[in-house]
């Protein structure tokens, strides 16, 4: 993760800071600082969408490829992962600066979406065991400004809202072979249904309390975070342990309830938005086309 | 080489046999188990000659671990670094052999950063600057829980090799049976990990009382029913971490008679 060099004292600072629920920047321990969310980004994806978090940049972007299904489930569909850390986010990525963490996020994704209830993948089946939908998401880091891991499932989240994957039929001939017809009219396609897509939050120890959202300096204070991945209804689906240090049991039952809250919440406001740019179609604005 | 059409040619590519067994053919079913019942451990230390410090952790119904501790060789950078490595021999699991690719590459290295976060705040490294301790752990058979065996095993590994610790690391891994209310299990076996609604792994430090690592994910309900299953496995690993010490006690006796052989 990208770094910040601090002083002890700006440390201490921080760390007193938090004791009395007073962040550098003004927040609370359980606030996230704004949010802005943007799809349909790019034109030439199935779907895609744009996160800003404060300093952190993310921009995700879909494509639905026709594949042929994994022989353990040969009635769905699949995801795929990709991430890339650009080397505009820090010059520590430079080259293969950022493999580790690539690898880290990617991994992490796969655990949040390999829970059998997150996407129906049975409806991305075209034909159960020759043609299905593969969806390849692929995530890009623009600019590192600290909690990455919220970030990018904010952004991956409305991505899939954003997708749209065209309607396909298949013709059979009298001899048994299919043909994939794909409709004419650009605008006929499925939609994935994200209710049940979770959301990262990752909550950090810093001193004896724990913070959401952290920026890179609070990051750089805390010693072991707590990654957990809320769904809309309040359901944990994944907890992991980040960083060098060790939590105390009674803290980690805090955190998780206070995850449980801020996570419900964050549904709440995300969906609100996704249905606002939803509802305006093709009148929003867009710079260029 | 022309087609030899008088005999039947298998498909290109090899698989595994259990693909095509027909669905419904359940496994005799086990005698029901007790939620916290930790399986038989096995745990020895200092066995490998090559290695400075070396542990071997087997779980009653199949799960065996090797760890080996490299170090401290001398690295580059001002800081001390320990390096883990998490890695499944071929034929450690039940299914189909794993082709060797860049998921379960990815698999590996996920499992080898979470050994290394889960040891980290055990270990000392400030007294090992410009340092580096290489721990590789290799599950020989996987019958459930193997990472939780792979942290104990590694932490007795690090013992062994005499690095300085603040404490021992155990684990325990738990999962949660299928179906709405689904109980949490100690130390799962192999069958109950793969029907499992959601796994977790705990790493506990027993003698500070500090999580040291956390690993879950599947669907395990409210943050209630969590916070039960990391308490089930905090508690686990309390009750196995005198076998750990006895393990090392043991260990470090024989080496004191091996160094000096009591006198006939």
């Amino acid at each position: 993760m990208a770094s910040v060099v601090l002083s002890e004292a700006e440390k201490v600072y921080i760390v007193h800071g938090i004791q009395a629920d007073l962040r550098v920047d003004g927040r609370g321990c359980e606030d996230y600082r704004c949010i802005e969310v943007e799809t349909d980004v790019v034109s030439n994806t199935s779907g895609s969408a744009r996160v800003k978090l404060g300093h952190t940049d993310i921009l995700v972007g879909v494509k639905a490829e026709m594949g042929t299904p994994k022989l353990e489930n040969p009635n769905e569909g699949y995801l795929e992962f990709f991430v890339d850390c650009s080397a505009n986010a820090t010059p520590e990525f430079e080259g293969r600066g950022g493999e580790e963490l690539a690898t880290e996020i990617v991994n992490t994704l796969y655990r949040i979406f390999s829970s059998e209830s997150t996407i129906d993948v049975k409806s991305l089946c075209i034909n159960p065991r020759e043609h299905c939908w593969v969806l390849y998401v692929d995530v890009l880091l623009l600019e590192c400004g600290g909690n990455l891991f919220d970030a990018i499932s904010i952004a991956v989240k409305a991505a899939l809202f954003n997708t749209r994957i065209p309607k396909v039929r298949v013709l059979e001939d009298e001899e048994g072979s299919k043909e994939i017809e794909l409709s004419d009219d650009p605008y006929d396609c499925i939609r994935l249904n994200v209710e049940n897509v979770s959301c990262i939050i990752t909550l950090s120890k810093i001193g004896c309390r724990h913070v959401v959202d952290a920026t890179l300096q609070e990051e750089a204070c805390s010693l072991a975070s707590l990654l957990l991945s809320v769904t809309s209804r309040g359901t944990l689906t994944c907890m992991k342990k980040l960083g060098n240090g060790s939590l105390d049991p009674e803290s980690i039952f805090e955190m998780m309830e206070t995850g449980k809250r801020v996570g419900k919440k964050l549904h709440t406001s995300l969906q609100k938005i996704l249905d606002k740019e939803e509802s305006l179609g093709t009148t929003r604005q867009k710079v260029s086309d | 080489m022309a087609l030899d059409h008088r005999r039947v040619p298998g498909p290109e590519e090899s698989q595994a046999p259990l693909l095509y067994a027909v669905p419904g053919q359940a496994a005799p079913e086990a005698p029901g188990r007790e939620a916290a019942a930790l399986r038989p451990l096995l745990a020895r230390a200092g066995l490998l000659s090559q290695a400075e410090g070396s542990a071997s952790l087997e779980l009653g119904g199949g799960t065996k671990v090797l760890c080996a501790v490299r170090g401290p060789r001398e690295a580059a950078e001002g800081r001390g670094r320990l390096l883990c490595e998490f890695r499944r021999a071929p034929f450690s699991g039940r299914g189909a052999r794993p082709r060797p690719g860049p998921a379960a590459a990815a698999r590996e290295r996920e499992l080898g950063l979470a050994l290394q976060e889960a040891l980290a705040p055990a270990v000392r490294l400030a007294r090992y600057p410009r340092a580096r301790l290489e721990l590789t752990a290799l599950v020989l058979q996987d019958g459930g829980s193997a990472l939780a065996a792979a942290l104990s095993a590694a932490a007795l590994a690090l013992a062994d090799a005499g690095v300085e610790m603040f404490d021992l690391v155990v684990g325990c891994g738990l999962c949660r049976a299928p179906g709405p209310g689904g109980a949490w299990l100690l130390q799962p076996s192999e069958a109950e990990e793969r029907a499992a609604a959601a796994r977790l792994t705990v790493a506990l430090m027993p003698g500070l009382n500090q999580v040291a690592g956390l690993l879950g994910s599947g669907q395990g309900g409210p943050p209630e029913s969590w916070a039960q299953a990391v308490r089930l496995g905090l508690e686990g690993c309390q009750r196995l971490y005198p076998l750990l010490r006895r393990s090392l006690l043991r260990s470090a006796e024989r080496r004191a008679a091996e160094a000096d052989p009591p006198q006939s």
